[in-house]
């Protein structure tokens, strides 16, 4: 009797173990979607970068991005060499990155379908400026299939990123950037 | 004699707006049509970044490169961009190649495991040591196309 208690507890823990496993582990994907957006009366700006490295720890709630600036597309070639070239130097300073925390990752449950909501938080690096950021990130779990969507702004000046006064009334001085990418379990 | 100065001035203001609107308009560069600046391994390009980033940023970006490697994986889980994975270093080091959406079909009808010809426009080496989690890293190609 004594013995069988033993043996179900064990294959319990067992169970309870790989569950947790599962439940844990990173998320990655390396065709994760930022866009970014600027809008003023003169000119809306908008360009799209497909291949984002991103990836986070399921048990922990790190989470890190890295995007190459190159990488992003304009609809018109000349506003893509000028962002490259004149803006953020992208030959010298070549990706962008985040590393920080989905702060209540206890609640977005990677193994269980539904939407979660979540603080993000951590710390944005463009040209070589890193800067504190946060939002709020919502994670679609589908098919083990995690969704994440987060949309903040920032102002180029505080990244060095300096604007001639000739073009200054066609870039917003708040940058709406949005990310959106779907990760999978990294085995 | 006024005359022809106010002609001059006013075929010159005619030219630089033509000339500019001609520069706001003009297209991205042709990877198709355009003869690759370069043609290498995917070995070689993944150690030239890895080796010398900085370097190596100045010599293959923003050019038309042409490469030949082993199809590792094709990455289709992003319909905006199919992408491929060569192997660069045999190891944690790749190029990954994106296409164009129109190139699905040809991109989904690789076969892995073999030796393909891509040339596509070089745009840097993604990944970083910093972040444990994106330590992998990926010489990164856009808008490529496939080379029979």
């Amino acid at each position: 009797m004594k013995k069988t208690t033993i043996l179900t507890f064990a294959i319990l823990g067992l169970m309870l173990g790989a569950f947790k496993n599962h439940s844990g582990g990173i998320y990655k994907t390396n065709t994760g979607n930022i866009n970014f957006f600027s809008h003023t009366s003169i000119e809306d700006i908008t360009a799209d970068n497909h291949k984002v490295k991103t990836a986070f720890d399921a048990s922990s709630g790190k989470i890190q991005f890295s995007a190459l600036i190159k990488d992003f597309e304009f609809p018109k070639a000349l506003m893509q060499e000028h962002f490259n070239e004149n803006y953020m130097e992208s030959t010298k300073f070549s990706k962008s990155t985040f590393s920080g925390i989905i702060e209540n990752i206890a609640a977005v449950k990677t193994t269980v379908d539904g939407v979660y909501t979540s603080k993000v938080s951590g710390k944005l690096t463009i040209k070589d400026v890193t800067k504190e950021v946060s939002t709020m990130g919502t994670f679609t779990v589908k098919s083990s299939v995690v969704n994440t969507k987060a949309t903040f702004t920032i102002n180029p000046e505080n990244y060095n990123i300096e604007i001639p006064k000739t073009v200054s009334g066609k870039i917003s001085r708040e940058i709406k950037i949005t990310v959106d990418a779907d990760y999978h379990h990294d085995h | 004699m006024k005359k022809p100065i106010v002609l001059i001035v006013l075929l010159f203001i005619i030219g630089t707006a033509l000339y500019a609107y001609k520069m706001y308009n003009k297209p991205h560069t042709d990877v198709l049509n355009t003869v690759a600046a370069e043609t290498v391994s995917a070995s070689a390009i993944f150690a030239a970044f890895d080796n010398e980033e900085a370097a190596a940023m100045i010599k293959y970006t923003d050019k038309v490169i042409a490469v030949e490697g082993l199809l590792l994986s094709k990455d289709l889980s992003n319909e905006l961009e199919p992408q491929i994975v060569l192997e660069g270093n045999g190891n944690d080091g790749f190029i990954r190649c994106g296409f164009k959406p129109e190139m699905l079909s040809k991109v989904s009808a690789l076969k892995d495991s073999t030796i393909i010809n891509i040339k596509g426009m070089c745009v840097g080496l993604n990944g970083s040591e910093e972040l444990d989690l994106l330590a992998d890293k990926d010489v990164v190609l856009s808008n490529c196309t496939l080379i029979d």
